[in-house]
């Protein structure tokens, strides 16, 4: 079970491989703790400061004072990135914290299902988080689609360009469709 | 000593010197802007991105009114655009869709007058380059080198005799190409009308408007508060993309290169959205997520400068 909580931490398992682990935290208080003890290891290595001991507590409280959002979360934009994480990382501990934050607060309303939110919650909570900070930095690559032609089109009205070179910066605008995938 | 400091002195001048606008660059980049607007002419071109060429067949009749332009890609889908001073229509034949940005005569197209050209100088050095023969055409070159790593430079290539734009080269600060736009048939002079005449079998085509009307998204509670150095906004505006939503579009610009900001509620967008870059020659295309909302930037700048102005779009509600 150890090697599944930090395969679960370091964000390595697919979403059919989520429930052992998860059930596990929710019943087993050593799997709990050793959930703790590898985020604290973690911590220790990044050389992060550590939160007062009854931070979790607080955060779990305001959560659950806050109401629960329901909306299209931005979660299936890219593949989680895995091979980097081998060592936990700060941002894979903060992810799994976040992961960990989460489900514990959606653990006690549940009473017939208790595995439900937590496999319903974890794993898109945690991609999601992850690429709020790709993005920002650097930010995934995609290809130009279709869709994107519109929005080239509404651009290239408005740019200087074309009081410079007339209409054809426009072959930029409606080239977008037949643009292969960068890799 | 003295020599070898005098022979570094005049390197250091000279160095200098190349690197400063000059006014002979000035005019000929004025020269090159009053042809655009002038001129009627029929020609072939080529665009160059990376690996892909495309060509296409162009024609422009100057009037009284600014000129009509039609632009045909040969390669590929038939695609036209066909452009007047209030009025643009593309013809997507994959589609069978017209799109049609109309605007009023308050709210034409923004234009770049040859007097402005002028303030081009503060953020790119503009000077002569060599002299060289493009499709027949004697040509000068022109270089608008960017004081800084927000913007693309320029190298662009006009005929002697009419300051027509032959050849117009965009580089990153590697002085890597983006994109190359290359006339390789040009003729200067009269264009029959029936050369710009828009594309005939368009029956039961879709026909989207813009339907551009003015906005204010401050006041929706929306700001773009760190600009780009030299960038201005120059428009504030909502329109329609495709038949659904409204999008709010603001657009950025330093004279040269454009950047729009496109806002739209998510559950307006139709098609799979993703967070990230998108590049095709110089344009960039950055999208992310921002309260419920697609915010996706478009702009013909270096990937960084796009993703700067993206990140800067912040929503707060009233």
């Amino acid at each position: 079970m150890k090697a599944k909580i930090s395969a679960l931490m370091d964000g390595e398992l697919d979403a059919h491989e989520l429930n052992e682990p998860l059930a596990a935290l929710d019943k087993d208080v050593d799997a709990f703790a050793t959930w703790r003890t590898y985020h604290l290891i973690s911590d220790a290595l990044q050389g992060r400061a550590l939160l007062a001991s009854d931070c979790l507590h607080r955060v779990v409280a305001r959560l659950a004072e806050e109401p629960v959002l329901v909306g299209p979360l931005p979660a299936q934009v890219a593949q989680p990135v895995r091979a980097r994480w081998f060592v936990p990382s700060a941002l894979a501990a903060s992810v799994a914290a976040v992961a960990l934050v989460g489900w514990m607060a959606f653990a006690p309303q549940e009473t017939a299902g208790p595995l439900l939110a937590p496999t319903a919650q974890a794993p898109r909570t945690a991609p999601a988080v992850v690429l709020g900070h790709a993005a920002k930095d650097a930010p995934v690559r995609l290809p130009m689609t279709a869709a994107t032609r519109d929005y080239l089109i509404a651009h290239q009205a408005f740019s200087p360009r074309n009081s410079l070179q007339g209409v054809a910066p426009y072959v930029r605008s409606v080239s977008a469709e037949s643009a292969p995938a960068k890799p | 000593m003295n020599r070898v400091l005098g022979a570094l002195l005049l390197c250091m001048v000279a160095g200098w010197a190349q690197a400063q606008t000059t006014p002979e660059a000035l005019d000929w980049l004025r020269k090159i802007y009053r042809a655009t607007e002038k001129l009627s002419y029929t020609g072939t071109f080529v665009y160059q991105q990376g690996d892909r060429t495309e060509t296409s067949r162009i024609a422009r009749l100057a009037g009284p009114s600014g000129g009509t332009e039609k632009l045909e890609v040969l390669d590929g889908t038939p695609r036209e655009i066909l452009r007047t001073r209030d009025e643009i229509r593309c013809y997507l034949p994959e589609s069978r869709t017209v799109k049609v940005d109309r605007r009023s005569d308050t709210r034409a197209f923004p234009a770049v007058l040859p007097e402005q050209v002028g303030s081009l100088a503060e953020h790119y050095e503009i000077t002569l380059g060599e002299t060289r023969r493009i499709a027949g055409y004697d040509c000068q070159a022109v270089l608008l080198t960017p004081k800084d790593d927000l913007r693309y430079g320029y190298k662009l290539w006009a005929d002697t005799r009419s300051g027509m734009l032959l050849k117009a080269r965009t580089f990153d600060r590697n002085g890597n190409t983006m994109e190359q736009f290359t006339f390789t048939q040009l003729r200067i002079g009269s264009v029959p009308r029936e050369r710009l005449q828009p594309p005939r079998a368009i029956q039961g085509w879709r026909v989207e408007q813009a339907g551009v009307a003015p906005a204010d998204l401050a006041q929706a509670g929306w700001s773009v508060s760190a600009q780009l150095p030299g960038f201005r906004k120059i428009v504030e505006i909502r329109r329609m993309l495709r038949d659904t939503q409204p999008v709010a579009q603001m657009v950025y610009s330093d004279g040269l290169a454009a950047v729009s900001v496109f806002i739209e509620p998510m559950s307006g967008r139709v098609e799979d959205a993703r967070i990230g870059i998108a590049s095709m020659g110089a344009v960039n295309v950055y999208t992310r997520e921002v309260a419920n909302h697609w915010v996706t930037v478009v702009g013909e700048a270096p990937a960084a400068s796009v993703q700067r102005i993206g990140n800067t779009v912040e929503y707060r509600p009233r």
